[in-house]
């Protein structure tokens, strides 16, 4: 029985730094089976329409992690992408390069940006001299240490996540999703002997600009869920080395802040986090502010039950039950 | 419809006039707001980065007040959303709420688990309903462009936030519609703000406010809706720093979410707390044929 098909229409991006002025979107329109991922369907466009067309793609699995691109806007892998619900939701299938590192054409990035993050974070454990493996003897884990970092394992490095952060997008320094995803692997493993180090190292390396905003978590197609692993650095790290940086100091703050009253004293935590030189430099925006919002400066009502706030604080926020 | 009301922090500091509105559209469409003095702050996904299981304990007390009172809770901050409900799915681990028992027990609370956490953006559309809404309309936003600001934590994770596509979410737009607003699709409107490294790297910060606000002006936008007050903080507030950023002006009026539908149902600017903004609303108003307060 011959399978149903539908209308396809592709706009793809096409460029060629070295001879092109500027960017252009190409459309092509083919019948294709709804279940069809759209690799295949670009693969078809390059064998039987356009043999220029440059894309870079491997195992056609989800195993490689090659073929990440922007389908509809959203990061993720062309191979497991299907074009019947692209269709559903956009009426058309616009392909583009991942965002976040240089085209070099077409739809191929240049990846440096994303591998000179993870470099950066020495991906590989780190063992203490001193103390060798001992001889012909594994070194075992429990199924509870390597539960903690069972995710991680799972990351293809296809770079979905480092084209949708946001953060990356704005600040080339900050290390991404990946990187730190990985960097918590090699926190909790219990073989690693540089933790202190690499959670030393990471605050001022950027770990505090990444927003929690998920969009990694989203993207990635493996489910490694790098925000929340981030999160989990972010709490170490303070573990580790108290609040060192506007970040930690932001987070320790806030915390700390609404043990007080129960509610956010607005204006007390800028001074919080950025000490009196930080609230010097914001005066100018706090008076825009303060006309037009008073409040800004006034403390909140304690709220009814703070005894109560300050008992889970007591009983919850002490050193050793940060663990 | 009877639900515990919750309108953390800012609403109740800097960002009243969100405070103001929300109750205006609540008794104009017969949401009764039931208020506890004893809630506390959600945590702000601060207090979650320097203690995971104190930010779920403090929410699990605030979960537990509702349902105390047989009540759901009604959030208007997609940070709040984000928080609560994060506990409430946290509290499944046993680990965790081992702890949070041990933590809450001796101080006399019990949380059994049951509170539903919905934000106004939900309520307004899944329980009010858009027909009602519709009917309610005495000023139709005609002519409007507005584009929708989701704010990240009423999405994502999609899989623990467990209402809308995180991808592509229409319940704001279909709202803004029921409204007789025309609504603006771009890529910003599920972006993040940068307000939590607002003081944290301000620089980096404004780039991504200025970012989605100049998103939101390319395809057309006349104002952006929010239904998040820290994404207001950063796309208002600090509007001018965004502006800065991208190194042009960018004079965009942003409305909470209960101003725009207040607007519609025929509240004055002055009841919505319109003067409280830092970029004027003007513009956007004399498209709906009212003026702005003084």
């Amino acid at each position: 029985m011959a399978e149903e098909t539908v209308s396809a229409k592709f706009e793809v991006y096409r460029y060629d730094p070295a001879t092109d002025a500027a960017p252009r979107y190409q459309e092509y329109t083919l019948d294709l089976a709804p279940h069809t991922p759209v690799l295949t369907a670009l693969l078809r466009i390059r064998a039987e329409v356009d043999p220029t067309l440059t894309l870079r793609y491997s195992c056609r699995s989800a195993i490689c992690g090659s073929c990440a691109m922007r389908v509809n806007s959203k990061s993720r892998l062309a191979c497991e992408t299907q074009v019947g619900p692209e269709l559903a939701r956009n009426g058309r299938i616009v392909v583009e390069p991942m965002r976040n590192q240089p085209v070099l054409r077409d739809l191929v990035v240049d990846q440096e940006p994303f591998w000179r993050q993870y470099d950066a974070i020495d991906p590989h454990l780190i063992l203490d001299p001193r103390h060798p493996m001992p001889e012909g003897k594994e070194t075992a884990m429990t199924p509870a240490q390597v539960e903690r970092f069972h995710e991680t394992p799972r990351c293809i490095a296809c770079a979905a996540c480092f084209s949708a952060c946001p953060a990356v997008e704005a600040d080339v320094g900050f290390p991404g999703p990946m990187a730190l995803a990985k960097l918590y692997r090699f926190v909790v493993d219990p073989r690693d002997t540089a933790t202190q180090d690499r959670l030393l190292r990471i605050q001022p390396a950027g770990l505090w600009t990444c927003l929690r905003c998920h969009l990694c978590t989203e993207a990635c197609p493996k489910d490694v869920r790098p925000s929340e692993r981030i999160r989990d650095l972010k709490e170490m790290a303070i573990r580790a080395q108290g609040a060192t940086e506007n970040g930690s100091r932001h987070a320790v703050g806030f915390k700390e802040n609404i043990r007080e009253r129960g509610l956010l004293q607005e204006s007390k935590l800028v001074r919080q986090t950025s000490g009196v030189a930080g609230l010097v430099s914001q005066l100018g925006q706090g008076v825009r502010i303060y006309r037009k919002k008073p409040e800004v400066l006034k403390s909140p009502h304690r709220i009814e039950g703070l005894d109560e706030v300050e008992k889970i604080y007591a009983a919850l926020d002490r050193e050793e039950d940060t663990s | 419809m009877k639900l515990a009301y919750y309108p953390g922090c800012v609403a109740q500091e800097s960002g009243k006039e969100l405070d103001m509105a929300t109750r205006w559209v609540c008794r104009a469409l017969g949401i009764e707001l039931v208020e506890f003095p004893n809630f506390s702050c959600c945590g702000s996904g601060f207090v979650d980065e320097a203690n995971e299981v104190l930010n779920v304990a403090l929410n699990a007390r605030n979960l537990a007040i509702a349902e105390r009172a047989g009540l759901d809770l009604l959030t208007i901050c997609s940070t709040c959303q984000g928080m609560l409900s994060l506990a409430n799915l946290r509290l499944t681990d046993p680990k965790v709420k081992a702890r949070v028992d041990g933590a809450l027990k001796p101080i006399g609370i019990e949380y059994r688990g049951t509170t539903k956490v919905k934000h106004l953006l939900r309520v307004l559309v899944e329980d009010v309903g858009l027909p009602a809404i519709r009917a309610k309309v005495r000023r139709p936003l005609s002519g409007l462009k507005v584009g929708a600001f989701y704010g990240c934590h009423l999405l994502r994770p999609g899989d623990e936030m467990n209402w809308e596509s995180p991808e592509e979410p229409r319940s704001f737009e279909e709202l803004l519609d029921a409204l007789g607003a025309t609504p603006v699709y771009y890529r910003g409107r599920v972006m993040c703000c940068g307000f939590p490294i607002q003081f944290v790297k301000p620089e980096v910060a404004s780039r991504i406010a200025g970012r989605q606000i100049d998103d939101a002006k390319t395809h057309g936008a006349d104002a952006m809706a929010t239904p998040c007050p820290l994404c207001h903080i950063s796309l208002d507030a600090y509007q001018n720093q965004a502006a800065k950023a991208v190194g042009h002006s960018l004079d965009m009026p942003v409305f909470h979410l209960p101003q725009v539908v207040g607007l519609a149902l025929g509240a004055s600017p002055e009841e919505l707390g319109l003067a409280r903004h830092l970029v004027p609303t003007e513009s956007a108003l004399g498209k709906i044929g009212t003026k702005a307060p003084a």
